[in-house]
């Protein structure tokens, strides 16, 4: 096997072009799973020394630019994010444990697309885009152009991802990453990753994304649409969860059957939404 | 790990059954199948490839007939391993054919596999569901060439 350490992303983009290459971004995945013998790249690129995957950057305008290599211990930390957009902080602090998070990416963690991963639902949420650089140049897709099927993405081969872009959230809105797993730091059993902004009683911004049911997030945004304005009582938060319930297809682990996921996700969102309304009218 | 689904072809039952049977049609019909042989009417070989996400496999991989009731059920076990005999793939599996209530034939399939070797360490939870979209794909495929068979006369 092939070590390549390239400094720029043109060096690592170019080292990529090659068969059976493999972008080495933290290594909490890609070793592991190397380890187990399940994936033998013959090439690894590693992005380490790339100083332009290692930044977050707030624009002017309100995004919020987060680079492939940043750390999960990193993005759970960045006060660069505000209002809604602390959904994705919210969900890399629950990402495993110290260690991990220590080590893993979110380029890493996106390009790995586990559908029990915490981040797909967040940025799904967020209304985050993927920036990807490749020999063709770069391209930007929305999560949900991005997380295609099990394990799958829009990734081509070759192509590396660069950052993740968060856009401005409302000021006033609050984001959280609502997680049940069989212990701390595991992956999620369900999840629900919420953007929500309240005027007095009614509802002014509202994103659900369901994680770990599906092969990528799952969100209903003709539902959402319909409930702003409104009051964001028990029949409309039924009527969000009726709908996310026709989007899962969640699989049958070692955590939980897809039975019980369907069970417990719909009750998820509505603790989600109860949580973010109190912490909402708590600081109004 | 149990796999089980059930499909529509607009062809009647006999038809299916020539195409279904047929190890030709069935290879080119199957995702990733790379070549198929006959050995003998009861035994096929054939080479076939599986991705997941980052994780691919070839299986050279053998279909042993055991039972064959034309034109309503074929019973037969698939054999399968990589080269570096990492993983072992074994399954049961069992198709019916009958007749739906538009002239066409209701195909059902019933499969019960074992995965050993490196693959097991993946989750079975995303492999079904994987077996489960080939399925639908190799649907989609016979249906499609069915139809073509039938409009070229």
């Amino acid at each position: 096997m092939e070590f390549i350490r390239p400094d720029s992303i043109d060096a690592a983009v170019a080292a990529l072009q090659a068969e059976n290459a493999a972008c080495l971004a933290g290594g909490a995945t890609l070793v592991a799973m190397m380890n187990a013998d399940l994936v033998a790249p013959e090439r690894l690129v590693s992005l380490r020394d790339v100083a332009a995957l290692r930044t977050a950057m707030r624009q002017p305008d309100g995004s919020v630019v987060i680079g492939a290599m940043r750390r999960h211990r990193e993005t759970a930390e960045e006060t660069d994010l505000r209002d809604g957009q602390r959904v994705l902080s919210d969900a890399a602090g629950q990402i495993a444990n110290p260690p991990v998070r220590n080590m893993g990416t979110i380029g890493g963690s996106c390009a790995f697309a586990d559908p029990a991963a915490d981040y797909p639902p967040a940025l799904a949420a967020a209304d985050a885009r993927i920036a990807l650089v490749g020999a063709e140049g770069r391209r930007t897709l929305p999560a949900d152009a991005f997380f295609v099927d099990w394990y799958e993405t829009a990734l081509e081969p070759g192509e590396l991802i660069e950052s993740v872009i968060l856009p401005p959230a409302p000021a006033g809105t609050a984001g959280s990453y609502t997680k049940l797993a069989r212990v701390a730091g595991d992956f999620a059993i369900a999840s629900v990753a919420l953007v929500l902004g309240m005027e007095g009683d009614a509802c002014s911004h509202l994103a659900v994304a369901v994680g770990a049911c599906g092969p990528a997030p799952v969100r209903r945004r003709d539902v959402e649409t319909e409930l702003l304005g409104g009051g964001l009582g028990d029949s409309e938060i039924r009527r969000l969860t009726d709908a996310l319930a026709d989007g899962l297809d969640p699989v049958d682990d070692v955590r939980a059957s897809a039975d019980y996921r369907r069970r417990v996700a719909p009750r998820l969102v509505r603790q989600a939404i109860a949580e973010a309304k109190q912490c909402l009218s708590g600081t109004q | 790990m149990k796999i089980a689904g059930s499909f529509n072809v607009a062809a009647p039952v006999e038809l299916t059954w020539r195409a279904i049977t047929d190890p030709q049609v069935v290879g080119a019909c199957l995702p990733g199948c790379e070549e198929i042989e006959a050995v003998s009417p009861t035994l096929y070989r054939a080479r076939i490839g599986v991705k997941l996400g980052p994780i691919s496999a070839t299986f050279a991989a053998e279909v042993e007939v055991l039972e064959e009731e034309p034109p309503v059920r074929v019973v037969s076990v698939t054999r399968g391993e990589e080269g570096g005999r990492a993983s072992h793939i074994r399954s049961e599996n069992t198709l019916t054919l009958e007749p739906a209530d538009d002239g066409g034939t209701r195909v059902s399939y019933e499969a019960d596999m074992t995965v050993t070797g490196r693959l097991a360490k993946f989750g079975f939870g995303v492999m079904k569901k994987k077996a489960q979209s080939l399925a639908a794909d190799f649907a989609g495929n016979l249906e499609a060439r069915l139809n073509e068979a039938a409009s070229g006369g």
